[in-house]
């Protein structure tokens, strides 16, 4: 079974239970939505501060929302053993990694149709002059991060203290993507050149490779025991 | 290329400083049901997971007929059945839906065909289309059951199978596990269950603390 077919089916797969359950969807929507409103109540808003705070708040609550649906996501595979029933398949296990991770950002997608228009309202950020190159940030920025997530959610299984483990893991890691992501992000809302914007895109590029090709080397070493 | 014998030479697990197998050979052979006994601990699972190929051993090696682990692992794993006490179901889909999703993993022809067969084996046409999650345990198992054997296995691993089942639905699996022995598949029974194991195995094996007790091994006719 080719490694491009066994990924959709399991993202199928993924995509069709949380269409049913909504779990995943609406807990992490919430979630993100109260990260984003506490941290604007929490500071002092003004014209200055806004375009330098908002990419902090919409990167973390992104990130923190994240670690959150991949963890749910893996949990399903946990529940009633299912995860060796995957095992004992001769499906490739590049491709239970790369369905997963395209689950993952699907989920993360929808999150951020939500997140984008809210941190803008809530920062008072005028999105359309900037839209398009915001979106391909935050699209960039999101793979890098379900491709290291879901390489460490998958490790968490078979972990004891699995929502701990993927946080202390997985952020030290993402940390210069997120990085990254941040500052391109206040470049593009302080009227950064094209230019600017696209040399970070090549580094959030770089981070995808980077995580995707560790992720598809590594996956089953990890799940192995 | 299909496998009349599975051979485990040496086995052995650690986990950490914690020695789970102890140095296990067995042979398994086809059309015939061996049971591998022991108390909780014992490694009963880990030698499952051995031969289902989901753990490595620390030392040791395994073949199947001329196949090896190492080599030829994506072959030896569409010949491999697991059912285990956990219904390994996704609980949030259907019962046809998970056979779906896994005969489409294991890519295998006219999946169609072959969920109408169990379907027709395991009478769970009155359920089938219903969430996993709303199946009692007796049908959940008819389900992990026909999962199990959708690709007809040649090895295939029973793991504590009958447990919280009622006399019904045990006697209905040990039907289906006589079938499967019959068709000639090569299958290993791990169970508490005495009488289950004296009705069912040809072969019977008892580990304890990871070897092969060998004064309790004993053998009835195939």
């Amino acid at each position: 079974m080719s490694t491009l077919r066994t990924a959709w089916l399991i993202a199928k797969k993924d995509l069709r239970i949380e269409s049913r359950s909504g779990e995943i969807l609406i807990t992490t929507c919430f979630f993100a939505v109260l990260i984003a409103v506490l941290t604007s109540l929490s500071f002092y808003i003004d014209d200055t501060n806004t375009r330098i705070m908002a990419p902090g708040v919409l990167w973390l609550s992104l990130a923190f929302s994240g670690v959150l649906a991949m963890s749910r996501s893996w949990a399903r595979e946990r529940e009633e053993g299912v995860m060796r029933a995957l095992l004992l398949s001769p499906s490739s296990r590049a491709g239970i990694y790369l369905g997963k991770a395209l689950g993952a950002f699907v989920f993360l997608c929808i999150v951020e149709t939500l997140l984008l228009p809210l941190v803008a309202l809530l920062f008072h950020i005028d999105l359309l002059p900037v839209i398009g190159r915001l979106v391909s940030l935050l699209l960039l920025g999101t793979f890098a991060f379900v491709a290291a997530g879901t390489l460490f959610s998958a490790m968490s299984v078979r972990t004891r203290a699995r929502e701990l483990m993927l946080s202390v893991v997985l952020f030290p890691l993402i940390a210069p993507a997120l990085l990254a992501g941040v500052v391109a992000t206040r470049e593009v809302l302080g009227g950064g050149p094209m230019s600017e914007t696209i040399a970070w895109m090549r580094i959030l590029g770089a981070f995808d490779l980077a995580f995707l090709g560790a992720g598809l080397a590594l996956f089953d070493s990890l799940l192995s025991e | 290329m299909d496998f009349d014998i599975v051979k485990a030479v040496g086995l052995t697990k650690l986990y950490g400083p914690t020695r789970a197998l102890a140095g296990v050979d067995i042979t398994l052979r086809a059309g015939t049901i061996t049971s591998i006994e022991g108390p909780n601990g014992s490694g009963k699972s880990t030698l499952v997971n051995i031969l289902s190929l989901i753990m490595r051993p620390s030392r040791g090696d395994v073949r199947y007929g001329e196949l090896t682990a190492k080599d030829n692992a994506e072959e030896i794993r569409k010949r491999l059945g697991l059912l285990s006490h956990s219904a390994m179901l996704y609980p949030d889909l259907t019962g046809r839906e998970n056979l779906t999703l896994f005969g489409s993993l294991y890519a295998l022809d006219n999946i169609e065909k072959r969920i109408e067969d169990a379907i027709a084996r395991f009478e769970t046409k009155s359920f089938l289309d219903r969430p996993v999650r709303t199946y009692s345990r007796g049908q959940t198992q008819r389900i992990a059951l026909s999962r199990a054997l959708l690709h007809t296995p040649r090895l295939l691993l029973l793991d504590e199978p009958t447990t919280g089942l009622d006399e019904a639905s045990q006697a209905r699996f040990v039907s289906a596990v006589r079938e499967e022995k019959a068709r000639g598949a090569i299958i290993v029974l791990v169970t508490h269950d005495d009488a289950l194991a004296t009705s069912l195995a040809d072969v019977r094996v008892r580990l304890e603390r990871g070897r092969l007790a060998e004064s309790v091994i004993e053998a009835k006719s195939a």
